[in-house]
């Protein structure tokens, strides 16, 4: 016999002593993972996060990391729930601590019911719903490393839950097969002592249960993931960056996926060099896209205006942080949208969109292909941090909702009919066909000074006011095809919700919630924020008494976009937001409601 | 026959030292027989920069400092194509100066000609990175191109030119070009190029120019012997002109090559959605 007992508070029994007790049944289950920088909190929320999608329940994937590479506390949950959920739950079930930190964090979070599981090699816990096992001494001395106590924990916590063992251990399969060998059989390992030292302590098993779901046919992915997928599938062959958080997985993901699309994939030297690189692929006619956030955003902010001036299709992914400066690199917020509806000197158009889900990343990232390409403009992808970051249950990502449209390019055979080509040609549509260098008898000037139909330099008043206009009405021009906005909820509700961005997860959630307390609500989320699509907008506002915009920043900057286009509507709109660098949940977004105007 | 954008004439004061590589550009691009469509310049900002303007060819005007990274982009996404970035010293040293030293290391085989004329002309004649002690009150030490260049170990190819000189211009062009042309890496030329309004260095670098071949132990693909003999000559009061560097083995090290090999490149992808159907099934199922 092994039994661990370094630390092991009697567990208060939950019913009757005797009685063979039902443990009580979870459908919506939340595990906070806490410890210092490198030890694995990211894994056990990964295993259990596979293990609820066994069990059909949409998965939430957060994490709370510092901006360093070890060290420093860390901590991961994870959220299985039978609802479809994209935000964290508010109140923990069970905490696992690798450091006294995640006590001190988690412990203000755990529900009633809830548990704490501690790693007791370095330090004790003196609550009484609290059980230590030496887990990095556990592990530490049968497998030479006390890097698996994060898998020992995972086995411990599989009988707190009394998770299925086969199930359980086809995870570690799972998860670890890739690396194989003596890696997937220390996990295996790991597995098994977490769960003898839970067995052989009494009390411990089956403390609670999992309902199963029926989200089965469901892939899990970040937005940055899904986003990367779409840029590639919507013929996006052409990527420069610079490394940032929460930005840099998107190029790494393209560095994976492109090169079998003969697609080119650079790490600039920074983000002026990434954004004017795409400028110069775009120009020789290929499908391109930079992603940042907010300080390599302000880099690249001359380099936008130049793409609206010279009408050179490019897509920037934003992956909104914490601003400005540094600011917190690793936290949530949705603040540069104020910088990116007014972005850059001089006036030039731009189409911001704002996907909500991974699925919306993947779909839009493709459309923002299309509409730079079309329009010939910048587009701005805004994403947010929990959007990028957290990984989530989401639908199968549907190659035959996506299209090409590439716009009036001419090939080398349209080229040859013309008899005059005009890189900058007017037209009724306010678009002009681009034929890229190359195309065989044909050449340009392109330009960011102001130009004639030719690309020549022009400082002449008549052409520039066309030029101008010229540019300018695409937002106009284009409205009907820029991504539509989402509704959800009754058109009768006469309390309104506008929110953008991943801020829709914990909005939809609380929809359930206000509507299980009838209050009744309907929902707005605009895929399309710049242009501000007002013919969406103002029949929503129309329809209901008042209006909370829900956002994560100070000032309200989308309610201030919408009262700087639709004044008429200003009495209506009140703020809801917050920026201490997490996300919504839920509870937050009823308590903001009902709090009333 | 397509009407395309045609040449204006030059925006340049009489004399300027760019009509020199305007001019050896024409001869040159003649000699190499590149058409016109495949002939990209980018363009900086600064009097230079302004050259794409008075050649037939593909033009497209960079924002101050950035051509190197548009140039680089554009060889990157279309390897077929010529592509030359043509901008100041302002534009390349100052501004510029952070894509400057990456051009070197990145090495796509583009042609880089930097018109040197030792201050910001267009803006009427402030101090430039290489202005000289004194020159419009510059307590600063001018910096030295072709020294940074050969610091770089990169297989480059390396020179400078002097506007007063277009024989040996023309000729170290056509070098650039087929060393583009070959997929080789990234040809960086200095130009000196006077401006005859504000700085005019003429008959100065006339007399104090020298042709780094005549020197002895002259071996461009030595880099410590020309880091020398540069050095060498600028401590006696003397220009260094000529090809500074050559790398000994002529290999397609060009950035593009290694990331493309002979495929067509990200511009001339069929991106259609039907031929790349199955892959993109294929990709989709990576994520579980």
């Amino acid at each position: 016999m092994t039994t661990p007992a370094a630390k092991t508070t009697p567990i208060p029994e939950m019913s009757g002593a005797a009685a063979p007790r039902t443990p009580p049944q979870l459908s919506d289950v939340s595990v906070m993972i806490g410890g210092q920088g490198g030890d694995g909190t990211l894994t056990v929320s990964d295993l259990l996060g596979r293990y609820f999608r066994k069990r059909g329940l949409y998965v939430y994937l957060s994490r709370n990391v510092l901006s360093r590479i070890r060290g420093g506390h860390a901590d991961a949950s994870v959220r299985g729930s039978r609802a479809a959920v994209a935000a964290v739950k508010t109140e923990v079930d069970v905490l696992v601590a690798f450091d006294k930190e995640a006590i001190e964090i988690g412990k203000g979070e755990l529900a009633a019911h809830g548990y704490i599981l501690y790693d007791s090699t370095t330090f004790q816990v003196d609550l009484p719903n609290a059980t230590g096992f030496p887990f990095a001494t556990l592990v530490g001395g049968p497998l030479g490393q006390p890097i698996f106590k994060n898998t020992a924990a995972y086995g411990a916590l599989s009988v707190i839950f009394g998770f299925d063992p086969t199930e359980t251990r086809a995870v570690i399969e799972e998860r670890f097969k890739r690396r194989g060998g003596e890696a997937l059989e220390k996990n295996l390992k790991a597995l098994e002592i977490g769960r003898k030292a839970a067995l052989e302590t009494p009390g411990l098993a089956d403390r609670f249960s999992i309902a199963d779901g029926d989200a089965h046919d469901f892939i899990m992915t970040t937005g940055n993931q899904a986003a990367a997928m779409g840029f590639v599938v919507g013929g996006g062959r052409f990527f420069a960056g610079y490394p940032i958080t929460p930005a840099t997985e998107i190029m790494e993901y393209l560095q994976r996926y492109l090169p079998a699309f003969h697609g080119v994939v650079r790490q600039a030297e920074d983000e002026l060099a990434a954004v004017n690189m795409i400028i110069g692929a775009s120009y020789a006619g290929a499908r391109v896209m930079t992603s940042t956030s907010g300080p390599g955003l302000s880099l690249m902010t001359e380099g936008i205006g130049h793409a609206g001036a010279a009408e050179i299709p490019i897509v920037i992914a934003d992956c909104q942080r914490v601003g400005p400066s540094t600011g917190q690199p690793t936290r949530h917020e949705q603040s540069d949208l104020s910088h990116l509806a007014n972005l850059g000197h001089g006036e030039f158009p731009r189409f911001i969109l704002a996907p909500g889900t991974p699925e919306e990343c993947f779909l839009l990232t493709a459309e923002a292909l299309n509409l730079a390409e079309r329009w010939r403009l910048p587009v701005i992808l805004l994403l947010d941090e929990a959007l990028c970051q957290n990984a989530t249950t989401s639908r199968r990502f549907e190659l035959d909702k996506v299209h090409i449209d590439r716009g009036e390019r001419l090939t080398g055979e349209a080229a040859a009919a013309l008899t005059q080509y005009k890189a900058y040609a007017f037209s009724e549509s306010g678009r002009s066909a681009y034929a890229p260098p190359g195309t065989p008898g044909i050449w340009a000037e392109i330009t960011g000074n102001e130009h004639d139909e030719w690309g020549h330099v022009n400082v002449n008043p008549t052409n520039r006011v066309r030029m101008m206009k010229k540019r300018m009405e695409k937002m106009v021009k284009a409205r009907d095809e820029l991504p539509s906005a989402n509704h959800f909820g009754s058109t009768d509700a006469k309390i309104g919700i506008i929110a953008f961005g991943s801020t829709i997860g914990p909005v939809r959630e609380a929809h359930g919630l206000l509507t299980a307390k009838g209050t009744a609500v309907q929902i707005l989320q605009p895929r399309t924020l710049f242009p501000v699509p007002v013919h969406e907008i103002d029949p929503f506002l129309k329809s209901v008494d008042v209006c909370y915009v829900i956002e994560h920043n100070y000032t309200g900057q989308f309610a201030r976009l919408l009262r700087e286009t639709m004044p008429w509507h200003h009495t209506k709109l009140r703020s809801l937001t917050k920026y201490d660098g997490t996300n919504f949940r839920a509870p937050q977004v009823v308590a903001g409601i009902q709090g009333g105007p | 026959m397509v009407e395309s954008a045609k040449p204006v004439p030059p925006i340049w004061c009489p004399g300027c030292g760019d009509f020199g590589v305007l001019a050896a550009l024409k001869k040159a691009a003649l000699e190499m027989k590149v058409a016109t469509h495949d002939l990209v310049l980018v363009g900086g900002i600064g009097c230079s920069g302004s050259i794409h303007n008075f050649l037939e060819i593909n033009g497209i005007h960079a924002l101050h400092g950035r051509l190197l990274a548009q140039a680089i982009g554009v060889k990157l996404a279309n390897p077929a194509l010529t592509v030359i970035a043509a901008g100041g010293d302002g534009d390349g040293y100052a501004i510029g100066m952070g894509h400057f030293m990456h051009a070197f290391k990145k090495n796509a085989s583009i042609v880089y000609i930097a018109m040197n004329n030792e201050t910001y002309g267009l803006t009427k004649g402030q101090a430039s990175p290489t202005s000289q002690i004194g020159f419009e009150g510059n307590i600063e030490r001018p910096f030295d191109a072709i020294l940074t260049a050969l610091s770089i170990p990169a297989p480059n190819l390396i020179a400078r030119t002097f506007s007063g000189d277009p024989k040996t211009m023309i000729s170290v062009l056509v070098e650039a070009l087929k060393f583009q042309k070959e997929g080789r890496g990234f040809a960086f030329i200095e130009d000196l190029s006077p401006c005859v309004t504000y700085n005019d260095t003429y008959k100065l670098w006339r007399e104090k120019v020298l042709d780094v071949s005549k020197v002895e132990g002259y071996d461009p693909t030595d880099r410590k012997a020309m880091f020398r003999i540069c050095l060498e000559t600028m401590e006696a009061g003397r220009i260094p002109i000529g090809i500074m560097h050559r790398p000994k083995e002529s290999m397609r090290e060009g950035l593009e090559s290694k990331l493309l090999g002979d495929a067509a490149g990200p511009a001339r992808s069929d991106i259609s959605l039907e031929p790349n159907m199955g892959a993109y099934q294929k990709l989709l199922a990576g994520i579980a």
